[in-house]
């Protein structure tokens, strides 16, 4: 088979991984070196799903030996299987790189004979690029779920992000839909991941010369309404997941069926708005100060689908509220709908030159459709509507609406009627 | 208000700023536009000086270097009538420093913010969406249409990313070019160009490029609008992924 079939195939199967990210990581190897990584990280195109493509995103082989029931690689699936070699693929990586398609490799993998033979093919590539062809570009690495500790270790060494997904939130469900993938499988590396990548930090600020390990660190992901678990058992798990396991990312997959089988739910299309709001509860729990319990509770355990979280929070809190720009600390300033962390963070420089008005806020980027409910400016309100959160939600809900797109002719207007 | 006049080029501008920031008591009360060929246009002219020009962008530059980038971006831009406010904002930089980053709702740092930010954009766009084709001698080309004139930035950041490869950028509007030798780094213009013929190599790599960009999109989540929202269709010409 050649080359362009087996690349349709292995990165068809790998699209469900979410992650493209390239950020998080600087690299720069001199003079006779290829390429580097940019800490901000570069997308280089846009699927026509709207995501981005940033990496190299395929799977060494999707010639599996598990059968997961939600997964397009189970082995009892009639697919061809197929596998690249070592050197197709680094020369793939190559080529792409040369011509600034992508900013580096997304190397994940079906499991094949044995989770360390799988690994040590994996690892072989990496090597290859970075040893070889010294390649010094962006490389996300999966970890396959139950290889030797000593494979992880190496992978750290050349790959600037590792990953091992959780694949679903809970025990149970993984039990019930991936029944040869064990919990402790996939949380025994993730664990000597956030150590080992903590210890390197340490160890690469004492001296700068100690090799880098996962310099962008580790993230995982998991699919989203395949099991019945709700948004808030989703957020106390990434929460754990941020503090014990030393997490930059968790990323969400909206299910999307590829497989009939009877354990699986039968969704009319993919949860694509709950994801949306997951990720969005997700960035209030990294950036914001948020916990989980304050998002959602035992008694509402899933998002708002019409509200993002923020501001569903900031309506049960009206006691909260107003909220003047010209005082509050930079916390309170972060938990304002409409106010981000850059405009926070610029609200507190610029106040100690002049005072922040209505105007001035919009100027540095404040959202003011939504913060104007929830805001003073040196005691002056922007709406009087403070204790009427009911009003308030009918007011953002409206602001957020599109009106509908009318054809074109339809708004002309006639002139000879 | 007292109204000066400049050549138009990049120099003389910064000539001017320099005669105007030694020489006005408030430079915040001036008015700085290119010189109109017309029989009345007022203001003073001043002369292009390019040895004053070379040491206020020099002194400015290693006293500020953050506040010469948004300066640089702005210069890049091409955009008309910021004369004015760039005189404005170097004239307040020297005087408060970098602090002035905090005033961003002065009209002229606000001004020359919103623009620079537009031009990193549009650099940090592009560092994604360049694609080099190589042909027959073995050497890279890459063509664009940018808003602004980015050349020179992004030129920089492919001298570190592929530097062990011979390339060159073409801007096809403004008929620029950059060389890449492996060691040294040229601008030029170029006055016609005729697209060469590809080599059946790097026919084949864009083959299994358009396969790939087809296979990673999941089906069932099609997003066309969200897809033109990151990546607007201005930019599709030189993409071989969407030819």
């Amino acid at each position: 088979m050649d080359i362009l079939d087996k690349l349709k195939i292995l990165s068809g199967s790998a699209r469900y991984d979410a992650s493209c990210a390239s950020s998080g990581s600087s690299r720069n190897g001199g003079e006779g070196t290829l390429g580097n990584a940019s800490t901000g990280g570069i997308c280089h195109s846009w699927a026509d799903d709207g995501r981005c493509i940033s990496l190299l995103k395929v799977l060494l082989s999707n010639d599996c030996r598990y059968d997961c029931s939600y997964c397009v690689n189970r082995s009892s699936n009639p697919a061809q299987r197929v596998s690249f070699t070592v050197e197709e693929l680094v020369e793939l990586t190559i080529r792409f790189y040369r011509r600034n398609y992508i900013e580096g490799l997304f190397l994940s993998s079906a499991v094949m004979r044995s989770p360390d033979y799988t690994m040590d093919r994996m690892v072989a590539v990496v090597k290859r690029l970075r040893e070889e062809k010294k390649f010094f570009g962006y490389i996300h690495m999966k970890v396959i779920p139950g290889c030797s500790t000593e494979l992880v270790r190496q992978a750290g060494l050349y790959a600037d992000r590792l990953s091992v997904n959780i694949e679903l939130p809970s025990g149970d469900s993984l039990n019930r839909l991936a029944p040869q993938k064990q919990k402790e499988s996939i949380l025994k590396p993730m664990g000597f991941l956030g150590d080992a990548i903590s210890a390197n930090r340490l160890e690469r600020k004492k001296s700068r010369g100690a090799p880098r390990f996962s310099p962008a660190g580790q993230s995982t992901q998991m699919i989203i309404g395949a099991s019945p678990e709700s948004d808030y058992r989703i957020l106390r798990l990434s929460q754990g997941l941020y503090k014990k396991m030393n997490l930059k990312r968790v990323y969400y997959s909206a299910y999307v069926p590829v497989n009939s089988d009877k354990r699986l739910p039968v969704l009319a299309e993919p949860p694509l708005n709950r994801e949306h709001r997951l990720y969005q509860a997700d960035w209030l729990l990294r950036n914001y100060g948020f916990s989980a319990d304050e998002i959602l509770s035992e008694e509402h355990p899933f998002l708002d689908e019409h509200l993002d979280p923020k501001a569903a929070w900031a309506l049960r809190h009206p006691e909260f509220f107003p909220v003047d720009v010209n005082r509050a600390d930079y916390a309170a300033l972060l938990r304002v709908p409409g106010v981000g962390v850059t405009s926070a963070k610029r609200i507190v420089a610029a106040r100690r030159y002049a005072v922040m008005t209505p105007d001035g806020l919009k100027k540095i980027g404040v959202v003011m459709k939504r913060a104007r409910y929830f805001i003073t400016c040196s005691g002056r309100p922007v709406e009087r509507l403070f204790e009427r959160p009911v009003l308030i939600r009918q007011k953002l809900l409206a602001a957020e609406t599109i009106p509908a797109q009318q054809p074109l002719k339809q708004r002309q207007i006639s002139l000879f009627q | 208000m007292n109204l000066y006049r400049y050549d138009g080029t990049t120099e003389g501008l910064f000539s001017a700023i320099d005669h105007i920031l030694r020489h006005e008591d408030d430079p915040q009360e001036v008015d700085l536009k290119p010189r109109q060929q017309t029989l009345f246009d007022e203001g003073l002219f001043i002369a292009t000086n390019a040895e004053r020009s070379d040491i206020l962008v020099r002194r400015f530059s290693a006293a500020y270097p953050e506040n010469a980038r948004q300066v640089m971006y702005v210069v890049l831009s091409e955009k008309e009538e910021m004369e004015t406010r760039l005189l404005q904002y170097i004239n307040l930089v020297s005087l408060y420093g970098s602090r002035i980053e905090a005033h961003l709702t002065h009209p002229a740092v606000h001004a020359v913010h919103f623009l620079a930010r537009k031009v990193a954009r549009e650099v940090h766009r592009f560092k994604g969406i360049l694609r080099f084709a190589m042909l027959e001698d073995g050497s890279y080309l890459a063509k664009m249409e940018p808003d602004f004139n980015i050349i020179q930035p992004l030129s920089r950041f492919f001298t570190r990313r592929l530097r062990t490869q011979q390339w060159f950028i073409y801007d096809v509007k403004r008929s620029l070019v950059s060389q890449w030798d492996g060691k040294k780094l040229d601008f030029g213009t170029l006055e016609s160009f005729r697209s060469p013929e590809l080599p059946e190599e790097e026919q084949e790599v864009q083959r299994l490029w358009k396969a790939f960009v087809a296979h990673i999109a999941i089906p069932e989540r099609k997003n066309p609008d969200l897809q033109r929202s990151f990546m607007p269709m201005k930019y599709w010409k030189y993409l071989i992924e969407k030819e």
